[in-house]
């Protein structure tokens, strides 16, 4: 129930249409608000938390939404904050290849804006058609091409934060290479939200390849320690795919209409360098591997349904009970990693990186199967010394299983940090390890 | 040597930090500690109480352990080359010195990664994973000795991290004893994302105000197939720079894009590793490209293009790789190379927007002139890391201080563009007030915050980093006419 | 400081040394440490660095601790004598450093201010009068050494020395040392007393003076010989001047400086005729090069001298290399590996002409030394005055021999006893070789050869 001075408070700071009650009784993926505000600057975002904290009033903060299943074991907050109508490019610098965009800018509308300027940033996480910038770097999320990329954590240059008391910091500044103190956009980026709201991102861009293709290497089943053996053979080569990523057969099947384990090895680069990466890895390819390449327009429609494959619904009505898991191992325990995925009968697929370590698992089945399997998986992955983390879940189900894991010994660094930027925890709730 | 160092002290910490690491591993007569007074910065003097060398973690959390209790304010240090003051010991610490702490203790070819110990050399990495394929790519230039966990404390950068990134991004796993003698490890096998706050990325580039690193995990890389290096001689510094503009803007990621100008090119052609450059050029461009060999070639063909609009006087490649690895000894030696042409040298190293790379240089030269110093530039200029080399001499009175202003002229220049004070070599001791060109009150505020939840009290490498609250530029100049002396 | 110490100064304090802790002529040079930045490019490169990991014991912490002396802010007092003596004065900082810093030159100016400041008294004085005053420079008295010590190998003296275990009394060092010690054979200053020049094997082409080393010329005369046979086997009419005497380098390296002025002096008039100095023994060759420094400060007409004679000076595996040399025929089959003499590689910067000879040597396959160029610990006599710290730096200098050679090859006698130590303590097998021996060698290979034809 929302009280009639919270209401007056937050319409005093923004227009009443971007206010919303929410009404829904419960939800289905929590982390939500019993208010929604839609500030549309920076000022607002400050006055918001400003009157949160002193009024002591919990604020969630979100973009669009789609990692409302990603963390948290609270239903509701006092206000919900969403940077969905805090967008656009604040600055880009063509020349110098940065750029500086408001939170709530949709991830897909950045890309199509900078690939018009022949430039891209490079992070290519999954279901990303309605992520926001904001939410991308919140999480550090990344996708298979992070093997040569790298994540958000690599390219953000700057940011500018709302701290939970209204504060506003900056961190890092507008060129790609800064030393001058503590590297604090570290802290914020995969945060979760925890430590502030990002009202400014900085970004480092790269060029769009002149050229691309996607090779695709398929084996048999009888045939799949070759993969391992092909994998590492690519990696110690001195070619430079970027990205090398183990799909199950079912998420192959449902890519490429093959189901057996496949290799996608994307290749950019000026084209003779392409042409010739190709034309290596067919020479190293193993006996029974099937092997296709797909050009720079088949590519694109493969990364694209690669995106939508774990199509997650984050509406309320959604009935479906699935689960999203990213695994993070050592490079050399992917392929068990989803081997492991194969053998759970819950497990509608998944993808990892070889070069990378890190998996996905999609997991469809009822509550407690779910929480079953998910507690199973976590076990052998931590056999490996690698950890797993719940990426997409219901509330209901977070509640019943641990999200991030155990909190490692660090942890009292963790909280400290947590208590120094947000004394009252005013920020995502419970949203992060440990409940920070 | 001495035969037999017999512990000729009555204090008591000495004696009881000797029991800890053995009486072989403690200095603590003057004439030894004098050779610890500076690091790579030797602006500021400041005697250490002692010098210890823990043998491995467990000696090095005992020993932070027995200062924290007893109040004694430590530091770490590796090879002693940073160029900010990072470890100087400003308050008289005891400084931890990790140089025998030098073994590479795994390498795991198969995930790309290697563990070392804090004062294994940067250079020694990757000469001795070599031969199988693989290298350490952040390159600082003092690669040659500077030790990795010296790396991480700055962040070092280097010329090839345009493409590859600084120390931070080849940072997968860190073994750390907290400032009251806690081993924690942060990272598992150099698993990436392990969920939680980013403690990697606060503690690299913290400058050693953290933590003490005792082991490191790093990420290796394999070689790439092919490298071209193209050496490029400009009569107008402009035409030089927007060369460095025009080839990002091709869609080129050059490995390392680097410039000398003329006084620059003066310094190291007397010095150690001369190359044979023209004296009368303004500027030098050294690119680099590399990858896949097939590729090379095209990419080489629109630099020279880009170099040619831009009217280069000469540009060629490096035939082979003695030729190549001359220029690199040419460039890399810069620094050092100016104790050839001035008894003393300051190094500034702003950052600034690729673009305005002509302004900048322009307003610097104009500071050489106010201050009547001559300025050097050798600098990444990639990534827009700007390296003036203020030329002085010590010995002749108030040119220390001309020198320190002139640096802190350079890096008004870069904040006024929207750069940055430093780019790699780190704040210090040497950019403690220039913090302010770039950070508000409540931006140190924040960063001060994060270090009292790590080193509540701040026993460990105090002073640096950040400037002291509420000083005002008259006391600044002060402590820096008086340091000066 | 000593009220003595002040009575020896020779010349008024200029103004910006007041404050100067040095208190003789001769001083380190202010010029040379104001180009050191104390960038560390110098530590890596430092043997004593490597073993001790202490900055004190590294070149640029050496250099910052003398001119800390020169600042007043130190004494030259015990503490300071450590790390100035403990440098092997092996010059790997000098080829590292960026902007040319001349380490060595700073560390015996040091020593020099030290020794006078403290002079050696006990045993250690009496060590280091007998061997650098009372021997090395006197050709008669080392011949005479060299004869108690032939008949110490010949007599049977050394079998029963051997057997008897008397060696156990003595430190292990100097057992090892005696182990390895070359058979002594005749001098070739001794060989060639009577004439004054030793004439080409066939047409002469041109005439050197061949340098021929004090302890060089008694305790590897073997080498001296192999020279002289190469030089004059390739059109080298050789001269070896009689008057000639130890380089002093082992002087000015134990800061006796005032010898080595004498000894510098008596070498310029012994070779005042020739054109060319030829020397085999890297560390002399270097010193020789190094003459215009002693006088640097205190002897203007000597030190134009020293610059002049300076240039005549060059290594014998230089010297063929530029000169020319017949390629022997003879193959001598063996493989071995090379280690570069500190005061060739960094001294004098010859690192490539001697490996070139070798491989002109048909049958030789070269094996690659890692750090080749790393000092072996040998130093002049630093091994007997720092046994502690030699060992240490043979130690890893022995890890980088390849298991698998028959030969090490080097152009200095120091490294070749202390070489020869390490194959011993190591239990390889390796033979220490003279470059020039080799060449000599395939030489005499192929005149028999053409002999039996």
């Amino acid at each position: 129930m929302i009280t009639a001075d919270v209401w007056k408070e937050l319409t005093s700071i923004l227009p009443a249409d971007h206010v919303q009650e929410q009404k829904t009784a419960e939800t289905r993926y929590g982390n939500d608000g019993q208010v929604l505000v839609f500030p549309r600057t920076e000022e607002e975002i400050a006055a918001i938390l400003t009157f949160a904290s002193t009024a002591e009033k919990k604020v969630n903060v979100c973009g669009c939404g789609s990692k409302r299943g990603l963390g948290g074991t609270e239903d509701t907050a006092d206000i919900l904050l969403s940077t969905a109508s805090f967008r656009g490019i604040k600055e880009h610098s063509v020349g110098d290849m940065t750029i500086f965009v408001k939170p709530g800018t949709p991830f897909r509308e950045l890309q199509d804006y900078l690939a018009s300027h022949g430039q891209k940033l490079p992070i290519d996480p999954i279901h990303a058609e309605n992520a926001t910038i904001g939410g991308v770097i919140a999480a550090n999320e990344s996708g298979p091409k992070r093997l040569a990329y790298g994540s958000a954590r690599d390219l953000v240059i700057g940011l500018r934060v709302a701290y939970a008391n209204g504060e506003i910091i900056r961190t890092g500044g507008k060129v790609v290479k800064n030393v001058a103190g503590y590297d604090m956009n570290k802290l914020f980026v995969g945060s979760m939200g925890t430590l502030g709201v990002i009202t400014e991102i900085g970004l480092k861009l790269r060029p769009l390849p002149e050229h691309e293709s996607l090779v695709l290497l398929s084996f048999p089943e009888g045939d799949i320690d070759d993969i391992q053996a092909f994998s590492e053979k690519l990696m110690k080569s001195r070619m430079e795919p970027v990205s090398l990523e183990l799909l199950t057969p079912a998420l192959a099947e449902t890519l490429t209409g093959d189901a057996s384990f496949t290799l996608a090895a994307a290749l950019e680069d000026v084209a003779s360098s392409v042409f010739y990466q190709e034309d290596y890895i067919r020479n190293i390819q193993p006996a029974n591997a099937r092997l296709s390449i797909l050009n720079v327009e088949e590519a694109g429609a493969f990364w694209e349904r690669f995106q939508h494959t774990f199509a997650l619904d984050t509406s309320e009505q959604h009935q479906g009970t699935e689960v999203l898991v990213k695994i993070g191992v050592q490079h050399s325990d992917v392929l068990e990693v989803l081997k492991e995925g194969e053998r759970e009968a819950l497990c509608e697929g998944g993808h990892g990186g070889m070069g990378h370590g890190l998996c996905q698992l999609h997991l469809k089945g009822d509550k407690k199967q779910l929480a079953d399997s998910i507690s199973s998986l976590r076990e052998a992955v931590e056999e490996k010394g690698g950890y797993l983390v719940v990426q997409h879940a219901s509330l209901a189900l977070r509640r019943e299983v641990s999200v991030w894991g155990e909190p490692p010994a660090h942890f009292f660094l963790m909280e400290g940090i947590k208590t120094k930027i947000d004394p009252q925890r005013t920020l995502n709730p419970k949203r992060f390890v440990g409940g920070l | 040597m001495r035969r037999k160092k017999r512990l000729q002290t009555n204090d008591k910490h000495i004696k009881n930090l000797a029991a800890i690491v053995g009486e072989k591993e403690i200095l603590f007569h003057k004439e030894d500690l004098t050779a610890y007074e500076n690091d790579g910065f030797t602006i500021h003097s400041y005697l250490p109480k002692a010098v210890v060398f823990p043998k491995n973690t467990e000696e090095t959390a005992e020993i932070v352990s027995y200062l924290s209790r007893n109040d004694l304010p430590f530091l770490a240090r590796g090879a002693g080359t940073g160029l900010s003051g990072g470890a100087v010991p400003l308050n008289g610490e005891v400084i931890i010195s990790l140089v025998k702490m030098k073994r590479l203790l795994n390498v795991d070819l198969k995930n790309r990664c290697a563990v070392v110990e804090p004062g294994y050399v940067n250079l020694t990495l990757t000469n001795s994973i070599s031969d199988k394929g693989y290298y350490y790519a952040p390159d600082p230039s003092s690669q040659y000795c500077c030790t990795i966990g010296g790396n991480v404390a700055e962040n070092a950068g280097g010329a090839h991290c345009l493409k590859y990134g600084v120390t931070t991004n080849h940072i997968l796993g860190l073994e750390v004893v907290t400032p009251d003698g806690a081993i924690i490890e942060i990272g598992k096998n150099g698993i990436m994302d392990v969920p939680g706050y980013d403690l990697l990325g606060i503690l690299t580039g913290s400058e050693g105000t953290l933590g003490i690193v005792t082991k490191i995990t790093v990420r290796i890389l394999t070689h790439p197939e092919e490298k071209k290096t193209v050496l490029a001689y400009f009569d107008d510094v402009a035409d030089g720079s927007q060369a460095v503009s025009d080839i990002v803007s091709e869609g080129i990621v050059p490995a390392a894009l680097e410039m000398m100008d003329g006084t620059a090119i003066e310094a190291v052609e007397s010095a150690a590793y001369p190359v044979g450059h023209p004296k009368d050029i303004e500027a030098l461009l050294l690119i680099e490209v590399d990858g896949i060999s097939a590729g090379i070639e095209e990419q080489i063909n629109k630099i020279l293009d880009v170099c040619e609009k831009r009217n280069v006087r000469s540009v060629k490649v490096a035939e082979d790789e003695q030729e190549r690895a001359r220029w690199w000894a040419n460039r890399k030696t810069g620094f050092g190379a100016m104790g050839a042409i001035s008894p003393d040298y300051l190094v500034q190293d702003g950052v600034i927007p690729r673009s305005t790379l002509p302004q900048v240089l322009g307003r610097i030269r104009e500071i050489s002139q106010e201050y009547g110093l001559r300025i050097a530039n050798i600098f990444h200029a990639g990534d827009g890391n700007l390296h003036p080399l203020i030329l002085f001499d010590s010995r002749i009175p108030g040119e220390t201080d001309k020198a320190l202003e002139a640096g802190s002229a350079c890096l008004q220049a870069c904040a006024d563009v929207g750069g940055s004070i430093t780019g790699e070599h780190g704040v210090g001791i040497e950019k403690r007030e220039e913090m302010r060109f770039v950070f508000s009150d409540k931006e140190i505020e924040a960063q001060t915050n994060i270090r009292e939840v790590f080193n509540p009290y701040y026993l460990l490498n105090a002073g640096k980093l950040f400037p002291s609250p509420g000083r005002c530029g008259e006391v600044k100049k002060e402590e820096k006419a008086a340091a000066s002396k | 400081m000593d009220t003595d110490g002040k009575t020896a100064f020779e010349e008024p304090p200029c103004s910006t040394s007041q404050l100067s802790n040095y208190l003789w002529r001769d001083k380190p040079d202010e010029d040379k440490w104001a180009d050191c930045v104390h960038c560390g490019m110098c530590l890596e490169a430092c043997p004593t660095y490597e073993i001790t990991g202490q900055e004190q014991h590294s070149p640029r912490g050496r250099v910052h601790l003398i001119k800390a002396v020169a600042e007043g802010k130190l004494e030259v007092s015990e503490p300071f004598t450590d790390p100035v003596f403990a440098c092997l004065d092996c010059k790997a900082c000098t080829t590292a450093c960026p902007a040319d810093v001349d380490v060595g030159g700073l560390i015996e100016e040091a020593r020099g201010q030290i020794r006078q400041a403290m002079p050696l008294t006990g045993w250690r004085k009496g060590v280091s009068r007998f061997f650098l005053h009372g021997l090395f420079p006197h050709p008669g008295r080392l011949q005479f050494f060299g004869n108690l010590l032939k008949f110490y190998q010949k007599s049977g003296v050394q079998t029963l020395v051997r057997k008897t275990g008397m060696l156990k009394a003595m430190p292990e060092h100097l057992e090892l040392m005696e182990a390895v010690m070359p058979e002594v054979q005749e001098p070739i200053r001794k060989k060639y007393k009577h004439e004054t020049v030793v004439k080409a094997d066939t047409e002469s082409k041109r005439e050197i003076a061949f340098f021929s080393g004090c302890v060089m010329d008694v305790m590897f005369s073997d080498v001296n010989e192999s020279t002289i046979n190469v030089l004059t086997r390739n059109g080298n009419d050789v001269a070896v001047p009689q008057n000639q005497t130890c380089c002093g380098a082992l002087h000015v390296h134990a800061g006796d400086r005032d010898m080595g002025r004498k000894l510098a002096k008596q070498n310029m008039e012994a070779f005042k005729q020739a054109d060319t100095v030829v020397g085999n023994a890297a560390g002399c060759g270097c010193m020789l090069k190094e003459y215009p420094e002693l006088f640097r400060e205190v002897d203007t007409e000597w030190r134009e001298k020293a610059e002049a004679f300076a240039e005549k000076v060059v290594d014998v595996s230089k010297y063929l290399h530029d000169t020319g040399y017949d390629k022997p025929t003879a193959e001598l089959n063996t493989r071995l590996t090379y280690h570069d003499a500190c005061h060739l590689a960094h001294g004098q910067g010859v690192r490539q002409e001697p490996r070139e000879i070798l491989l002109d040597v048909p049958g030789v396959e070269m094996v690659p030394m890692e750090n080749a160029d790393r000092c072996c610990g040998s130093a002049g006599i630093y091994n007997i005055t720092n046994p502690e710290m030699a060992e240490d730096v043979l130690e890893s200098k022995m890890k980088n021999v390849p298991e698998e050679v028959e030969m090490i090859s080097m152009g200095n006698p120091g490294c070749m006893l202390q070489m020869a130590m390490g194959v011993k303590k190591y239990g390889r097998s390796a033979n220490v070789v003279h470059t020039v021996q080799l060449l000599d060698w395939a030489y005499q290979k192929e005149e028999e050869q053409r002999r039996q034809e």
